[in-house]
Formats: C-alpha cells, sequence, structure tokens
C-alpha cells in the first residue's frame, strides 16, 4: 500500500458484482452490475439495456501499454484520475455513472457531480476522493477496521487491486475511462443499429486482450446495466393479468435467478461487514471446552512446518501463509 | 557529556490523513529524557533496531507534558503535548509489563517540569511511598512538591537501566517466524466435528454472527460462514493483528489478560485459561 493509501482513509474493496450493486444502491442508482462471461451478442442480449463494460485486470508481465484510439483532451463529460489506489473501484463507477444522460440517482452523487463540472481531471480526482459520504459508502463493505492495520507495514495477502477501466458510449462513439491516463481514449463512432455501442465496445475489448500473451492477463469482464427487477416485476404482472401462463412461468424463472442471485449478494454482504472478534473468541473457547484446542494447535503448528519446508523446496522467499 | 535520566520501550503512532484516528507504527522503539551536552533537556524517540535517534526534542521546562490518551482502545497510549502550540506526538509503550507505565509517565513529567529533578522510583519489593532520607521541610504536608527530593535509584535500579539502554543497541532478537496461525486452527475440518460432538453450540454461536443476515441464521449457515472467504479472511486479518503485539486493549474487551494480546501463542495459552476457569459452565451435557 503506498503512503497515499494509508493516508487516505479509503479501504481496499473487493471487485465484486454484488459489492458493486450494494454501492450503487446507497449512491439511490437503479443500475446493477454483474460477471460478464462472454461478450457474444446472445449473452449481452440478456443483459440490456447495458450502460457500461468494467474491464478489470491484474497485470502480470511487461508487454507495452497497448496504444488503440485517440485520446480527447476536450471531452466534455466526466472524466476522474485515480489519485487513491484504494479507490479505484469506485473511481470506475463514478466515471461510468457520471457519462450516463438523465441517471436517476439520489441527492449527494448529482450535488458532488454538479460540484465537479468544469474541473480538469486531476481537480476533479481529488475532489471525488475528498468526498467523506463517498468515502463512507465505499468503506462500508470492507471488513470493519476494530483494529487499525493501516500503518502497520504488514505483508500484504495476495488480494491486489485490480486496476479497472470503462468501456461507455458517450456521444455517437465508444469511449474508454481509465482513472491512470490524463485523457478519456476515444475508439471512434458506433452504428447505432443491430447491437449499437456493445459491436464496438466488443471489438476494442477483444483487440486489446489479443495483444497480451497468453496466461500474462488476469482479467474479468462486468456489466454495469439496469435493474431488470422492476421491470421484470411489471411484465410478469401483465402477463399474468392477460393469461399467457407459460410465458409468465418463464418470467418467473428469470426473476427467481435474480432474487437468489440478490439474496447470496446480500448474505455475502452482511458476511463483509461484520467484526468476527467476538465469534473467533467463542470458538476458540468452545474448542477449548471441549479439550480440541490443543490438538488443533498441534494440527496447525505442522501445517505451518509443512508449508515452510515446502516453500524451501521450490526455493521462494519466506513469506508469511498462503 | 550527556545525561540520560529516564529510558523506556515506545514505540509511536501517527494521525491518519486530516481524520483523529492515529495508527500504531510497529517499529521497535525507546523514548529517552537525556540532559544533553548544551545544557537543555532532550526528549527523543530511537529505534531499537536501527539505533538511530528518530526524534531530538529540546524541552524548556514547563513546556510539555505526557499525558495518557484515555480514548485508546489499546489502553497504554499516550501523548506528549504541548502548552503554547497543537503539536502533538503520540507513542504507545511497549514493555510487555504494564505496572510501570505510570511510574515512567509520572517521572518524564516531573523532569519535564524540573530537568534537575531526581526521578522516584519506587524500590523493588517495596508497597508504599519508599520514605525520604531528609526530613520534610516543615509545614502543611500536602503532595510532593517540586523542591522535595525524592529517593534515588539504587545500583540495582541504575544497573537495570543501564541493561535497557544496552539492550536497545542490540538488534531486535525477538523477531521469530510465527509457529502456529488461526487460520489453521479455525477450520471446517477442526470445527465441524465440535458441532456435531456439542450441537447446543451451534444455538450459542448465533449471537456472534452478522444481525444482518437476511435470513435468520442455522446450523447451514454456520457451516457456509465458516468456510466462507469473508470469515477466512477476517482469520487471517487477527492472527496478523495479534502477532503485532498490540491487542493487549482489544482483547481486555474479551475478558482475557493484557497480556494475551501479544501474540498468537499468548492469545491460546489464555484462551485455555479462561476456559478452564469456565469449567462446568455450559459445555459438558447430561
Amino acid at each position: 500500500m503506498s503512503a497515499e493509501d494509508e493516508q487516505s482513509g479509503w479501504q481496499l474493496t473487493e471487485s465484486d458484482p454484488g459489492v458493486f450493486t450494494e454501492l450503487l444502491k446507497t449512491l439511490g442508482v437503479p443500475l446493477v452490475v454483474d460477471d460478464l462471461y462472454s461478450l457474444d451478442p446472445a449473452s449481452l442480449f440478456e443483459m440490456q439495456p447495458l450502460h457500461a463494460f468494467i474491464f478489470l485486470f491484474k497485470w502480470v508481465g511487461s508487454s507495452a501499454e497497448p496504444t488503440a484510439g485517440q485520446y480527447d483532451p476536450d471531452f466534455p463529460g466526466f472524466f476522474a484520475h485515480q489519485v487513491v489506489n484504494n479507490a479505484c473501484a469506485t473511481l470506475a463507477v463514478m466515471n461510468a455513472l457520471g457519462n450516463i444522460p438523465g441517471l436517476p440517482m439520489g441527492s449527494p452523487l448529482s450535488d458532488l457531480i454538479s460540484f465537479t463540472a468544469g474541473m480538469d481531471p486531476q481537480t476533479r480526482g481529488m475532489a471525488i476522493t475528498s468526498s467523506d459520504w463517498l468515502r463512507e459508502a465505499h468503506n462500508a463493505l470492507s471488513p470493519p477496521s476494530a483494529i487499525s492495520l493501516d500503518g502497520l507495514g504488514l505483508p500484504k495477502t495476495t488480494e491486489d487491486a485490480y486496476h479497472f477501466i470503462v468501456y461507455m458510449p458517450y456521444m455517437g462513439c465508444v469511449y474508454e475511462f481509465d482513472g491512470l491516463k490524463q485523457h478519456p481514449v476515444n475508439h471512434g463512432p458506433f452504428s447505432e443499429s443491430g447491437e449499437g455501442w456493445v459491436a464496438k465496445a466488443r471489438e476494442v475489448i477483444e483487440a486489446r486482450i489479443a495483444t497480451y500473451p497468453a496466461g500474462a492477463l488476469e482479467f474479468s469482464l462486468l456489466s454495469l446495466r439496469e435493474d431488470p427487477v422492476p421491470r421484470l416485476q411489471a411484465q410478469l404482472a401483465e402477463l399474468q393479468a392477460s393469461g399467457r401462463q407459460s410465458e409468465a412461468s418463464e418470467l418467473i424463472v428469470r426473476l427467481s435467478t435474480e432474487n437468489s442471485k440478490r439474496e447470496r449478494w446480500n448474505f455475502e454482504n452482511s458476511l463483509r461487514r461484520h467484526n468476527y472478534v467476538g465469534f473467533v473468541h467463542a470458538l476458540l473457547v468452545a474448542l477449548a471446552k471441549s479439550g480440541r484446542l490443543e490438538t488443533a494447535k498441534e494440527g496447525a503448528k505442522k501445517a505451518m512446518r509443512e508449508r515452510a519446508e515446502k516453500r524451501n523446496e521450490r526455493g521462494e522467499a519466506s513469506m508469511e501463509e498462503d | 557529556m550527556a545525561d540520560p535520566r529516564i529510558a523506556f520501550k515506545a514505540g509511536r503512532l501517527f494521525r491518519r490523513g486530516n481524520t483523529n484516528f492515529i495508527d500504531a507504527e510497529p517499529t521497535k522503539g525507546a523514548i529517552i529524557l537525556q540532559n544533553g551536552e548544551d545544557g537543555l533537556l532532550h526528549f527523543m524517540w530511537k529505534g531499537r533496531s536501527t539505533n538511530n535517534v528518530e526524534e531530538d526534542l529540546i524541552l524548556f521546562p514547563g513546556e510539555a507534558t505526557m499525558v495518557k490518551v484515555d480514548q485508546s482502545a489499546w489502553g497504554r497510549t499516550y501523548v506528549l503535548k504541548f502548552s503554547s502550540s497543537n503539536q502533538r506526538h503520540f507513542f504507545w509503550m511497549q514493555d510487555a509489563d504494564s505496572s510501570r507505565d505510570a511510574e515512567f509517565v509520572s517521572n518524564v513529567n516531573r523532569l519535564l517540569t524540573d530537568p534537575q529533578m531526581v526521578p522516584i522510583w519506587s524500590a523493588p519489593g517495596a508497597g508504599s511511598e519508599p520514605s525520604t532520607s531528609s526530613a520534610p521541610v516543615a509545614g502543611p504536608s500536602q503532595a510532593a512538591s517540586t523542591s522535595q527530593p525524592g529517593v534515588q535509584a539504587t545500583p540495582e535500579q541504575l544497573a537495570q537501566m543501564q541493561q535497557i539502554l544496552a539492550s536497545f543497541a542490540q538488534g531486535s532478537q525477538q523477531q521469530q517466524q510465527p509457529e502456529v496461525s488461526l487460520v489453521d486452527i479455525l477450520t471446517p475440518a477442526n470445527l465441524t466435528p465440535l458441532f456435531s460432538s456439542h450441537p447446543e453450540l451451534i444455538q450459542a454461536l448465533f449471537p456472534y454472527l452478522p444481525p444482518d443476515l437476511p435470513t435468520p441464521p442455522n446450523e447451514e449457515t454456520l457451516r457456509q460462514i465458516i468456510a466462507s472467504p469473508q470469515f477466512r479472511g477476517a482469520v487471517r486479518s487477527f492472527d496478523q493483528a495479534l502477532r503485532t503485539g498490540l491487542l493487549g486493549g482489544l482483547v481486555r474487551g474479551l475478558g482475557l489478560p493484557e497480556e494475551a494480546g501479544t501474540g498468537v501463542e499468548a492469545f491460546l495459552r489464555a484462551i485455555q485459561e479462561q476456559a478452564r476457569g469456565e469449567e462446568g459452565d455450559r459445555m459438558d451435557t447430561d
């Protein structure tokens, strides 16, 4: 973690659709984020209306950055620089939300966006990063720091920050918003017919992926789209009212898939917010009272030794555990 | 020749950005108060592994005092406050034994008031106030005034202080590779058999689960949580935090002694003690 991260008060969050969607809910925006496993037309059609793609990657390796598209220094829309690494996920979301015309949103968010009107990307990035309520909304989904682990110089576990890039349409062109680049990148106009901007964005993203050697890039794709549940519910009511039962049952299945996904996200989010110190203590006391703690401890020592031996065999430097 | 007057193990804390949070820096260090060759009182902080003096404040009499930070969960955090400015330096006690904290701080404050003051150390084994060798000035007895000399440090105490100062110069040899991790203890493999043999435990654990679960918890919920990446991540964080030795204040909230917050093994030992103490309370059923 950079010194900036330590001082900034922004905690590192997981890049999970459930986390993003919860953030959107807090911002009062009727959109959801989903994992995208494929960019093929059929999958994307299911996701419409689709507002943006979020491309996230851990870059492993040293190939040169691709340079497709053109910088647009006069971009009139919303673009902010990434000023604090830990805020990267929220910053990407802001760069997307700020460019969706007519998007309903809560007033803290619309106030923040209008506050930054006319600012250059660096200043806008700093303004966003200094927003207390936004930072609190962002931090709400990482583990509570009952103990402040910041600044202790603890070895980082493998969860390093991903880099986030947003691809979306703006005024007839497909744009790329990368908070670490100087300006938004214009990838050219798209045709409204057929799949519209999505077809163009797919081209750009696939071309980008192809420039990395196989296996060098660990990446994910997320979609930012309209929350389908209200629309599905309205459609279902209509179908049931007009007696079209077979279509209605199809919709019931889709709705129930959406709802179980939301329930899983809510479950995971409540797990993310929880302080487990009391639980850990209770579990250990229970192990002790039932006479199992010593054995568990011996087993744990053995596991630690075995891992250290394996690491030595592989010639790796000694690290803290997995 | 610089003359060290007080020395004790302490770490530093720094303010986090513009917030009111202060975060501990784990570096092992020491606070040393010393009458310098310049005739002035130096309040220094030095790293015990590097032996470098990182802070060297020259303090005039009455300029600063050292005060306990009550809001600190850690419990052994102190701040050096200045009477004429907003300057603040935060420190945390690093000696595993906290029984001398108050004594160190009170002597620091005596020196900060009067650099020629002789610190008062309670003689080892002595119960109450050590008696002074000179008769007090006649007059109403009050709390020790600055003109009353205290007891000189005994030769043993001086030797002890020399030893502490010498050990500061040695590299920190207490860094050991961790031998055991909570992550390997709180595994489904260890916990599932526990639930099978003590089913009443399941209900007893519900109050410790997240309060905002979408549906009320049951046995399956418990198993899911224990296997979840969020729980494992939390155990890993707690394990790391224990290894910093800084959790003395936090573990007291669990009914454990402060010593339990100094490391994973210490924590586990304290838990064994606590479980023994509560024997017969709940676990053994009909």
